[in-house]
């Protein structure tokens, strides 16, 4: 287990980056559905603004969560 | 290739920046001139390796000196002071307040009133029993962030004491809210996903400890999201200032890296200060009796 440390030191941001792509796309649909909502629909827009932030909250949590791991895994190696 | 220039301008750093460094992100390198090759970008201040900026306890206890736990109960001491000035500005405002409003009581009363209108188009009619609880925890989680933005500020919002303490109060209000409003037995009807006839009673075994795990789970994701989103942003900046130091090996001016992240915390801050709320609001609308549907006109 000599290369524990430089293990570590690339898989846990490369894990951090994983879960950024993820999000990042779930964030942009997301978005854009409540973008085109709201073209669509000018009236109602500040309904789709609440639960589309709502959403992209649940969303970003989860890159949140591995950002946590993340310095959990950080700690481990210095 | 660019690891190594970047080690080449970490050895030839003048010893003076060592120091320097270590005031901007507040860590303790005693000799950073031996060390500036291996330990020149890491920063092993007390919270873990991460990198912060100093706040003015952290000066304080380095400069003049004061008691031990000064350092330690850094979190708790700056949020105690945002939560004076917010009951200061508050308790101003209504001592002296006034038919016509001046500027200050004219400015809260915009807030209250945006507050009171946004849980409103939630909550409807039981949006002034709770605005008073849900706008505070805005204001003070908005203030707490921001602290952190300004210079020899903290924010509080980056120790998990802070926020699963916030997170165990919404997630006890709500639980209260539920037991009063609905009764002890619609409480646990709630729970058990209000069963009615034969299929949802079969259900009740398996919707029970569902229901438990997805109420617990409610202030972990309350609070970690609130705290890893701060914690980020603050440890961005304080790596951007860092690296706008290190550019004094060869510049003869630092360059303020870290002010385009300004705008993105500032951001940021208010995004999360309102999902918190917001998300604190759903839960307690979620506990509330919904069987009279009432559509809330929109304020």
């Amino acid at each position: 287990m000599e290369h524990f440390g430089s293990m570590l030191a690339l898989a846990a941001p490369f894990g951090l980056g994983l879960a950024a792509v993820g999000s990042a796309y779930g964030i942009g649909r997301a978005v854009g559905s409540a973008m085109e909502a709201m073209g669509r629909q000018p009236e109602a827009a500040g309904k789709i603004q609440v639960a589309m932030i709502i959403g992209a909250a649940f969303i970003e949590a989860l890159t949140i969560y591995v950002f946590i791991a993340f310095f959990v895994a950080m700690g481990k190696l210095a | 290739m660019t690891l190594a220039l970047l080690h080449k301008i970490l050895l030839i750093a003048p010893s003076w920046i060592g120091p320097l460094m270590s005031i901007a992100t507040g860590t303790e390198q005693a000799d950073a001139g031996a060390h500036g090759g291996e330990h020149g970008g890491e920063h092993e201040g007390d919270h873990g390796g991460m990198a912060h900026l100093p706040s003015l306890i952290h000066v304080i206890a380095k400069y003049v000196g004061g008691p031990d736990w000064m350092v330690a109960w850094i979190n708790v001491i700056y949020a105690f002071a945002i939560a004076l000035f917010l009951c200061i500005v508050a308790g101003r405002v209504y001592a002296k307040r006034q038919m016509i409003p001046g500027p200050l009581q004219n400015f809260v009363e915009m807030l209250v009133e945006g507050m009171y209108n946004f849980i409103y188009s939630i909550l409807g009619k039981d949006a002034k029993q709770y605005t008073p609880f849900l706008g505070t925890l805005f204001f003070y989680i908005l203030a707490m962030n921001w602290v952190g933005l300004i210079p020899l500020g903290h924010s509080p919002s980056t120790s998990l004491d802070i926020t699963v303490s916030l997170a165990v109060l919404v997630f006890l209000y709500a639980q209260w809210t539920g037991m009063r409003r609905l009764g002890i037995v619609g409480y646990l009807d709630h729970l058990a996903g209000e069963p009615r006839n034969a299929v949802t009673w079969a259900m009740v075994p398996l919707m029970f400890p569902l229901h438990i795990i997805g109420e617990l789970a409610k202030p972990l994701s309350l609070s970690l999201r609130l705290f890893g989103n701060i914690t980020g942003e603050d440890v961005l900046i304080a790596v951007f200032v860092g690296m706008g130091i290190s550019i004094l090996a060869f510049s003869p001016v630092g360059i303020p890296l870290q002010f385009p992240f300004y705008f993105l915390g500032l951001l940021l801050s208010a995004v999360q200060a309102l999902v918190f709320s917001l998300l604190s609001t759903i839960y307690i609308l979620l506990m509330l009796p919904h069987h009279e549907e009432h559509e809330p006109e929109t304020a």
